[in-house]
């Protein structure tokens, strides 16, 4: 009660403060007419008893601005004041507002773009209900490595034998589906989902339904729920959507129901456009389900293929839910390495290996950490990259007002002269850096979310569309003050004390004449100019780094000529064709394509060139004792004939894979150098022989017939692992999509066509998908590299501007102060180029000190960069040395035009002047 | 140039709720009653009273309403809140806890 009268009675001295200051003087007018009323009965005339009157009452306007303070409002009152006031300012040197202002927005737009990449990639929490509740399932071996796939049976047993969870959901990623709705098809990102997923989650649909227990059952209609992107685009947000029949990868489909706008799945990065039941992938992804086989995914125990997350039951903590999981989890994964027993890829070595999995629990409210894993080093990298952009910025806008405090100093110190306190000035000028950081934040703001959605659109490529949601929210907002406002600290504060301390009599005698009162004041900003070209010396290296980084890979030879290669995948499965009809069918493609004009190879095999991933089993090499803690793991992939000849990976000895290593001849194999050296060492391999052990029907011996050359087929960095190509005839069976490779004599991608009519000629039912070229192949798996190349180089270019602008503020405020010190030299007799010396050399002098500052900074800065390098040192001399040379280049540029001016000073007019 | 009667700020507190709390007065009237009950020993000054009343006011101890004077202007006049009611007590104990501490050890010698 007390409360609300008081907020009451200052709401209105607050609000009415016009109303309020007229009745304060309507009070005391009141008062003093009393006295003089009083004055004249004691016999007093009319004009004494006013004087007495006012002398009694003192200073009228001390008295109204105590009466006015105790009101509590005067900090908002001077707020106002020093907002009016520094806006007036501001309007009163628009050249210099606009420059602090876009210089500001450069920096603070620039961290937050990346910024609202980190937070969508790395920070945002899942749009789900009591995220911290989240759990994700994930598994581990004794050598640290982890695992965070589960079989289907796994998942049912988990979920069905479990008493700590409230909820357990799996799900997989569909990756691009062809969506066909109301007759026109489009690519949608799609994802398979266990029953509960959404009401596990909390995640209502806003039209509709979610899916049920009941829909998941193969013989169940299959169901599909859109999300609201898609509900927009493609049925304009009409409630006929449900009900709606579509066509996912041609299978028929019922649209049940819409997810809301904020929930894209629960890997970031990977929204998602359509969920459809676990027991439907048989339907849009014939061949990975491998329906009634027995590799079928539904009941295959050690077909991985799920992640998994859980729900806590409330009051559970993590490690009573893994206490509780762990044992079932061990019973199914023993049941699941007896399962593999006689199939591909197994073997006592990858049993054991299987085995030894143990569940962990990780926190699920963040989503899948794939995403963070692959850009968080960049990402951060990249944070650090703009809050030094940031830093330059600020240095170039510290240096802008104390050039501007220069000539504000007449001013400033009539203010201290009349007694402004020395905090209440800082305040002032603390204010108009406020305003300028307040107008840099908001253009860099809208500069972000440009910036951060092509961004997006940057780090996307055609097949593994990254999508980020990036939208301005509260935290990205709230980032953005927070930025402006350090910003403000670092470019603000400094000049600001600077400038409020002023020896008055000097500074109101010498203002006049154009002289800096300040001590140092030029030092000062010599100093930061150093500090700018240093800083810009810093990105610039380590944008060259990611160029040559870039560089490096892109030529790095990767152990086959990716020019003039096509490549396109086909599943054999989807259409029903067994492994014995197989052969006859690719040849039949293979000598199709091969009579096409201007191809002058092709061949196919399971694994194709950078595809990302590769089999691995263990092998057991004759004669060759393994050594303790030897991994016997190879990868294995299998090839068509002519392999070899088609990537153009050189046989180094024996022989390439032919036309006739059939089923029924000998089981051969060609390894690379990396399993030679691994196995063999310096000795022949050819003739050598190796097993794989637990290949269905394969008790005999493969004899090596030839070495190739290291290729990278995972991924162009890392290590190549030991590799063995198997013919693909004398391969098991296998669920896998076959790739071919087409070399051609004229550019690839004109063969796109042509290549698939004649594989629609051979079976019309075959479906063609992943047809590009091998070099846009290796483009796409260097996006991530080439977009922090690009962005830093981009953030490298805008320090290197900036720190030109600086420069050349400095140096043209330094030669207009000197004009009168060069006026009287040249008048001596000083030469022209004399004076340019002068000039310039001063220029160079804090050009070589950031320079030399630099490489050390650079150095030191560098090896927190060695993760993102490849083939390149984090202290390179020649990209030190190119930096340095650039942006000794960009300070002759900006002294340049100052030191013209100082060459033109004519003595007399500088004479004059004074 | 000091001044004579100053009052400790607290005090005037104490003066100004006490005078206004058998009825409401405008700020000469509680200038002169402080001036007359004290028999003139207590000045108090145009410069404290009015920030003190004000300050009083957002406290929501006193309140204030414009009301005609005796000589028919629009006067305005000051009048006790019940938690300035509350207050004026709490005060006037203080003081009075206070002066006769005071009197003890300016008496006892």
């Amino acid at each position: 009660m007390l409360c609300a009268q008081r907020l009451w009675v200052r709401l209105q001295t607050l609000f009415r403060r016009e109303r309020a200051a007229q009745l304060l003087d309507d009070e005391l007018q009141f008062h003093l007419d009393e006295q003089i009323a009083e004055n004249v009965a004691a016999g007093m005339s009319p004009q004494e008893a006013r004087y007495a009157a006012r002398r009694v009452f003192g200073n009228l306007s001390l008295l109204k601005e105590e009466a006015r303070e105790s009101w509590g409002w005067i900090w908002l009152e001077q707020i106002g004041q020093d907002l009016r006031y520094g806006l007036r300012m501001l309007r009163k040197s628009p050249g210099f507002t606009i420059v602090a202002v876009l210089t500001l927005a450069l920096g603070i737009g620039a961290n937050t773009a990346i910024f609202s990449l980190v937070d969508a990639a790395l920070l945002r929490l899942l749009p789900v209900e009591k995220p911290e509740q989240l759990f994700r399932l994930t598994s581990i071996n004794r050598e640290g490595r982890t695992n965070d796939w589960f079989s289907y049976p796994t998942f049912k047993s988990l979920l069905e034998d479990n008493q700590t969870l409230s909820g357990l959901i799996a799900f997989h990623s569909l990756g691009n589906l062809d969506f066909v709705a109301g007759g026109k098809g489009e690519l949608a990102r799609g994802q398979a989902v266990s029953s509960r997923y959404f009401t596990t989650l909390g995640v209502r649909a806003i039209l509709g339904r979610t899916i049920t227990d009941a829909d998941e059952n193969a013989s169940a209609t299959p169901v599909a729920v859109i999300s609201y992107g898609y509900w927009t685009s493609r049925f304009n947000r009409s409630a006929s959507a449900v009900g709606a029949a579509v066509v996912l990868n041609g299978a028929p489909f019922t649209v049940i129901g819409v997810m809301p706008p904020e929930f894209f799945g629960l890997e970031p990065g990977q929204l998602v456009d359509v969920s459809i039941p676990l027991t439907s992938v048989a339907l849009v992804q014939p061949q990975f389900a491998a329906a009634a086989s027995p590799y079928d995914i539904l009941t295959a125990p050690f077909r991985n293929w799920l992640h998994i997350m859980a729900r806590l039951k409330e009051g559970q903590t993590e490690s009573q839910a893994k206490a509780n999981l762990a044992p079932i989890y061990e019973q199914a994964i023993r049941e699941a390495a007896a399962g593999m027993h006689g199939l591909a890829f197994d073997s006592p070595g990858a049993r054991r290996a299987f085995a030894e999995f143990r569940i962990e629990l990780e926190p699920g409210s963040r989503g899948l950490t794939a995403l963070r894993q692959q850009f968080s080093k960049p990402l951060t990298f990249l944070l650090a990259m703009a809050s030094v952009l940031l830093l330059i910025a600020c240095t170039n806008v510290a240096n802008l007002l104390l050039t501007n405090g220069s000539s504000r100093q007449k001013e400033l110190a009539l203010r201290l002269a009349l007694g402004a306190g020395r905090a209440r000035v800082i305040r002032q000028l603390l204010t108009e850096s406020v305003l300028l950081a307040a107008g840099g934040g908001a253009i860099g703001v809208v500069l972000a979310f440009a910036g951060s959605r092509s961004l997006v659109r940057l780090m996307s490529h055609s097949t593994s569309r990254i999508r980020l949601d990036v939208h301005p929210d509260a935290r990205i907002l709230a980032f953005t003050v927070l930025v402006s406002l350090i910003a403000v600290v670092v470019f603000g504060l400094f000049p600001a004390c600077r400038d409020s301390r002023l020896d008055l009599s000097q500074a109101v005698k010498e203002a006049g004449q154009g002289r800096a009162a300040v001590p140092g004041r030029f030092r000062m900003t010599e100093g930061l100019v150093i500090a700018q070209i240093a800083l810009s010396l810093v990105l610039t290296v380590g944008a060259g780094l990611l160029v040559r980084t870039l560089q490096n890979l892109k030529n790095f030879y990767p152990g086959f000529h990716e020019q003039n290669v096509l490549l396109f995948s086909i599943q054999r499965g989807m259409v029903g064709y067994t492994n014995s009809q197989v052969a006859e069918l690719y040849e039949q493609i293979k000598a199709q394509i091969e009579n096409t004009p201007g191809v002058s190879a092709v061949s196919f095999s399971t694994f194709s060139p950078l595809a990302g991933w590769s089999g691995f089993t263990d092998a057991a090499v004759e004669g060759y004792t393994p050594k303790p803690g030897d991994n016997p793991a190879i990868s294995v992939n299998f090839v068509g004939p002519s392999y070899f000849r088609t990537l153009g990976t050189a046989v180094l000895t024996g022989r390439d894979i032919k036309e006739d290593d059939r089923t029924d001849s000998p089981k051969i194999a060609v390894i690379n150098e990396a399993m030679a050296q691994h196995f063999f060492g310096a000795r022949n391999p050819i003739g050598r022989r190796f097993s794989i052990p637990g290949w269905v029907g394969d008790p005999s011996q493969i004899e090596i017939v030839g070495v190739v050359e290291n290729a990278r087929f995972i991924s162009i960095r890392g290590e190549v692992p030991p590799a063995a190509y198997i013919p693909f005839f004398q391969s098991p069976d296998s669920f896998l999509a076959t790739t071919f490779e087409v070399r051609s004599t004229i550019n690839p991608t004109s063969l796109a066509g042509s290549v698939g009519q004649l594989t629609q000629q051979t079976d019309n039912r075959l479906p063609l998908f992943d047809v590009r070229t091998l070099s846009d192949r290796i483009d796409e798996s260097l996006v991530q590299e080439r977009t922090v190349a690009f962005l830093s180089s981009l953030f490298g270019a805008v320090a290197l501007f900036l720190t030109c602008v600086g420069l050349y503020g400095v140096m043209a405020g330094s030669v207009a102060q000197r004009t009168h010190e060069i006026g009287i030299r040249m008048a001596l007799g000083a030469e022209r180029l004399g004076v340019l010396k002068l000039v310039l050399g001063r220029g160079m002098v804090m050009a070589l000190v950031g320079v030399f500052t630099g490489i050390l900074a650079s150095i030191t800065v560098g090896q927190f960069m060695t993760a993102l390098l490849f083939a390149v040192k984090p202290a390179d001399g020649p990209t030190i040395v190119a930096a340095s040379f650039l942006l000794i280049v960009v300070a002759t540029v900006a002294c340049c035009i100052p030191a013209r001016r100082a060459m033109r000073v004519d003595p007399m007019v500088a004479l004059k002047y004074e | 140039m000091g001044k004579p009667n100053d009052l400790v700020q607290g005090t005037l507190d104490l003066l100004i709720l006490k005078t206004i709390s058998l009825e409401p007065k405008h700020g000469w009237a509680i200038a002169k009653r402080i001036q007359q009950v004290s028999g003139e020993v207590l000045q108090v000054q145009q410069g404290s009273l009015y920030p003190a009343l004000h300050r009083l006011e957002q406290k929501a101890w006193i309140r204030a309403k414009w009301a005609e004077s005796d000589t028919g202007r629009k006067a305005k006049y000051y009048s006790l809140t019940a938690a300035g009611r509350a207050q004026l007590e709490k005060e006037a104990a203080n003081w009075s806890r206070l002066s006769a501490a005071i009197n003890l050890v300016v008496e006892t010698t």
